[in-house]
Formats: C-alpha cells, structure tokens, sequence
C-alpha cells in the first residue's frame, strides 16, 4: 500500500520533470546538430553532434560586446544594491522622527511594479543624458525596495548591546555597518546579491528603451535582436540561446538552495 | 501629469485635460482589446497556483529524490524570459515544431497548426509558455506555506478519523490562504508586467490577439512616439492594478502581503 502509493508519487513528478526539462532537451539538441530543422519526422535522439553553430555565435556576432554588456550592467546593479540597500536599511534600524513614515511609503512604493513608470523613468533618464550608456542600462536597478528590508530584517536581529559595544569604542557609524551588521547578515548578502544579479541579468524592456546603439546591447536584447532578423529555422538562434541561459542555469545549480530562498524570500517581502 | 497634456518631443507641452481618456476609452479599440487581454492573462494564474499546488502537495510527501524534483520544477524561474520565449517560439514551430509533430502523430489534428500565427491560438500559447515558467515559483511558496503547518494538528485529526480530503479541505487549504494569496498578488502584478514573453513570441500580435496593456504602452511610447497618451494608459493600468490589489486583500481579509513585511 505505501510502496504502492510512493509508486505513484514517483510517476507523476517524473512526468512533470519531463514536461518542464523537454524544452530545454529540445532547443540543446536543435542547437548541437541542426538536423530538425532539415529533417521530418525529427528524430528523439541527437545524431552527428557538431559546435558549429556555437562557433557560428561566437564569432558570426558580437557575442562578446554582449556579454561584457551584460556583465558591466549586472556588476553596477549589484554593488550599488548592496551599498545602497545596507545603508538603507542601517538608518531605517535607528530612531528617527517620521520613521513610520518613511516605512510606510517605501512599503506602498514596493507594490508599483517597474513597468509601470517606464515613461517617467525614461525621460528622467534622457534628461540626465545617461540613454545609450552603462550607468543609464543599471540606473533603475540600482536600488530595490525589497532588499532595503531584507537587510533590515536582517540588522534588527543584530543585539543592539553589540551595537552600544562599538559605539562606546569609538567606531564611527559606517564602520559599525561594515564590520559588525554586514558580517553578522550573510545570508541576507546572498539574498540581495542573488536577486539584484537576477533581475539585472534578464532585465529586457528597459534595455530595449535605452539602448539604441548595437555597441551597448546586452544578452537579452542581442538575442532578441538577433531573432528579428533571423529566420526561426537558424541553428545558431538556438546555440545563442543556451548559451544565453547557461551562466544563470550553472549559477542556480551551484547555489540552490540559497537561490530558492533567495527567491522566495525577495516575492514574500514584497 | 503627462497623461493630461500634450507632449512631444519637439514642442513645448500644453495643457489637454481629459482628451487622452476620453480618446482611450471611447475610440479606442485596441486599449479594450489589452484590457481584456490582459485579464485573459491574469485568469490563467488560478491555473497555475492550482497546478502548483498539486504539485507542492507531491513534492511534500517523504519520498527520495524530493530535492531534485523541486529543482528541477523551480529551473525555468530564473531564467531569462527573453530565452524561454525564443525556446517556446520553437516547440510551436508551424512546420518543425515538437508539439505540432507529437499532436501529429497521435492523430489529434490532421494539419499542423500554426500556433502563434493563429488568432485563436495565439493567447493560450503564451499562457502555457507563462505557467510553464512560474508554476516551479508558485510551488515553493505554496510548500514553505506547506511545511509552516504544524505536522500534530493533521496527525490529530487522522486519529480522529478524518479522511485525507476532509484534511486537506479543512486544515491544509485554510492554513495555506496566506500563501496562496501571495501566489495570487504575483500572478495577477505577473499579468501586467510580463512584456518580455510576449514581445518575443508573438509581439502582441497577430492583429492584437495577444495584445496586453504593457505591450501596448510600449508600443504608443516607444514605437509610435505617443508619450502622452501611454502615460494616461499607464495611469489606467496603475489604477487597474491598484483596485485588484486591493480587492484580493480584502476577499482574504487582509492578513498577508504587503501588511506581513511591515511587522
């Protein structure tokens, strides 16, 4: 009866799994042999693997000016976050006069999602003359609401007598943020680098306003741009694509547990 | 602001007062065509909470290999969406497609279909591309909601004879309302942001069968120039997006979400 019932869990998530690995089976098997582009019925195993079309990416297209793009972009938006966000945070654990206030309004701000102020986003963007440039692509990611009470969450657990220990000793206030409330929240660290690295890496749209110029194009936006001018029978569409995804995929496998977390805890928060 | 004056890049802006509205709600058919477009959108995150939460439900009982289940259901979140629309674009190929050849060759249709290109089609295929991606997501907030149970209370109520539907229905589900209310707030600010999908796949086409609100901003602002008149779209989408909030907290009496951070 139990054996009989953990027989059937087993075969239901086994076919879920398949349902959401088969995509991906699917675009690295087109990407590595090209054969169902040409070929019908496709057949369900690879045969003739070749790099070709990775090649084809590598140096067909600017592969490399995207990448580093997207590598500049996602560095800005996640030291910023953390420097930012831990400052934040660190006021936000003080006593001050409209404290509640200030709280309140972060918390109403949280529930505005980005896409709805591209416009006012853009134009104040245009105004500072940063379209077209690193800085402007990272500028809206630089400071997100929900890592702000992460961190505090974090630093409120932080005994306050530690905190009363460094002041009595003289540490002024940022070195207390260095060397007692950062090294004390790492997880709440992982947690703003993780998701500040996420949403900067797949960020689409706001590119998409920014950037006009091919030299300042990041991953998502090469791929799309790439894709517009392809036709959907391309076999390097799809070796570009994996090779899109494969940094963030390795990232999640390494650091599991801590992305989940990560996650979830940034969708909980806000 | 903008939404009430004219503007444009090359003339100083005026003052308009309502015409923007008045244009979007009364000559406009395309913004009703969005609208309900998008509420099409966000009726599909029941079905995936719901999918979800089965699969949370499975994940949760002690069976081996639970981690690498829920890893693998989890993958397709953080990816980037620009990549998962270029990976749907191609299983719904006309021609080549896996999908067109698996209903193929079970006999479910004689011709292929061609599923983005297809009025009828083309929204259901976005939908199953979007549930595809967030289901992993939804299913660990519903299985953190699982595990906060405490394990006495359903323990206690099998020995009083409680079946297992009768303890899902009467202690699971009402102890998980925070969690799916959260997957509901996301689902539904999901549907009014997903841009990047449905550029990729379809570009709110064909002839705005797959048309949303955010794609249609982006096009009036971006493509079209029409800044002024996407800033009054944007403020209905705000409003829009404001009122479901609101609603959802009140149908679950308000007892997580943004009032949980606060504490």
């Amino acid at each position: 009866m139990r054996r009989s019932r953990a027989a059937v869990v087993h075969g239901a998530l086994v076919v879920v799994s398949a349902a959401m690995l088969v995509p991906f089976y699917w675009v690295l098997k087109t990407s590595l042999t090209g054969e169902n582009i040409f070929q019908y019925p496709p057949a369900l195993l690879p045969r003739a693997i070749h790099p070709f079309y990775y090649v084809d990416v590598w140096y067909g297209i600017p592969f490399v000016r995207y990448l580093t793009n997207s590598v500049i972009v996602s560095a800005i938006a996640v030291a910023s976050n953390l420097v930012c966000n831990a400052l934040a945070a660190y006021a936000l654990t003080l006593r001050f006069r409209g404290q509640r206030a200030v709280i309140l309004v972060l918390l109403s701000c949280m529930l505005i999602p980005f896409q709805a102020t591209i416009i006012p986003a853009y134009l104040i963007t245009k105004e500072l003359h940063l379209l077209n440039s690193h800085l402007g692509l990272a500028l809206p990611l630089c400071s997100t609401i929900v890592c702000i009470f992460v961190f505090k969450a974090s630093f409120d657990a932080v005994p306050r007598s530690l905190i009363d220990a460094a002041r009595i000793d003289g540490l002024p206030e940022w070195r207390i943020i260095r060397h007692v409330m950062l090294p004390l929240s790492t997880s709440a660290v992982a947690t703003t680098v993780i998701l500040s690295f996420v949403w900067s890496w797949n960020s689409f749209l706001w590119p998409l306003i920014v950037v006009r110029d091919p030299q300042r194009q990041t991953l998502p936006l090469g791929l799309s741009t790439f894709l517009s001018y392809m036709e959907n029978t391309t076999g390097a569409l799809y070796a570009f694509c994996i090779m899109v995804l494969v940094p963030g995929m390795m990232l999640f496998l390494l650091e599991q547990r801590r992305f989940i977390e990560g996650l979830t805890s940034g969708a909980t928060k806000g | 602001m903008l939404s009430v004056q004219t503007w444009s890049p090359f003339r100083p802006s005026a003052f308009a007062g309502l015409v923007h509205y008045e244009e979007l709600l009364f000559h406009d058919e395309v913004f009703w065509t969005s609208l309900w477009n998008t509420v099409v959108f966000m009726a599909s995150s029941p079905i995936a909470i719901a999918l979800a939460l089965g699969l949370a439900l499975l994940v949760d009982t002690r069976i081996r290999g639970r981690g690498i289940y829920r890893a693998i259901i989890f993958l397709s979140y953080p990816l980037m969406t620009v990549a998962v629309g270029v990976i749907w674009r191609w299983l719904y190929d006309e021609k080549v497609g896996l999908i067109n050849y698996v209903l193929l060759s079970l006999g479910v249709t004689r011709r292929p279909i061609a599923f983005l290109d297809s009025y009828e089609w083309a929204m259901p295929s976005v939908v199953v591309a979007a549930v595809w991606q967030i289901v992993g997501f939804f299913m660990v907030i519903l299985l953190a909601g699982l595990q906060n149970i405490p394990p006495n209370l359903q323990e206690a109520a099998a020995l009083d004879g409680a079946s297992a539907w009768q303890r899902f229905r009467s202690i699971t589900l009402p102890l998980l309302r925070p969690a799916i209310f959260l997957c509901l707030v996301i689902g539904i600010i999901n549907s009014f942001t997903s841009f990047d999908l449905i550029y990729v796949m379809t570009g709110g086409g064909p002839n705005h069968a797959t048309e949303v609100l955010i794609t249609y901003i982006y096009r009036s602002a971006f493509v079209l120039s029409k800044f002024d008149y996407a800033a009054a779209l944007t403020v209905v989408l705000f409003v829009f997006l404001l009122a479901l909030t609101w609603l959802a907290n009140r149908a679950t009496g308000g007892e997580a979400g943004a009032v949980d951070a606060a504490e």
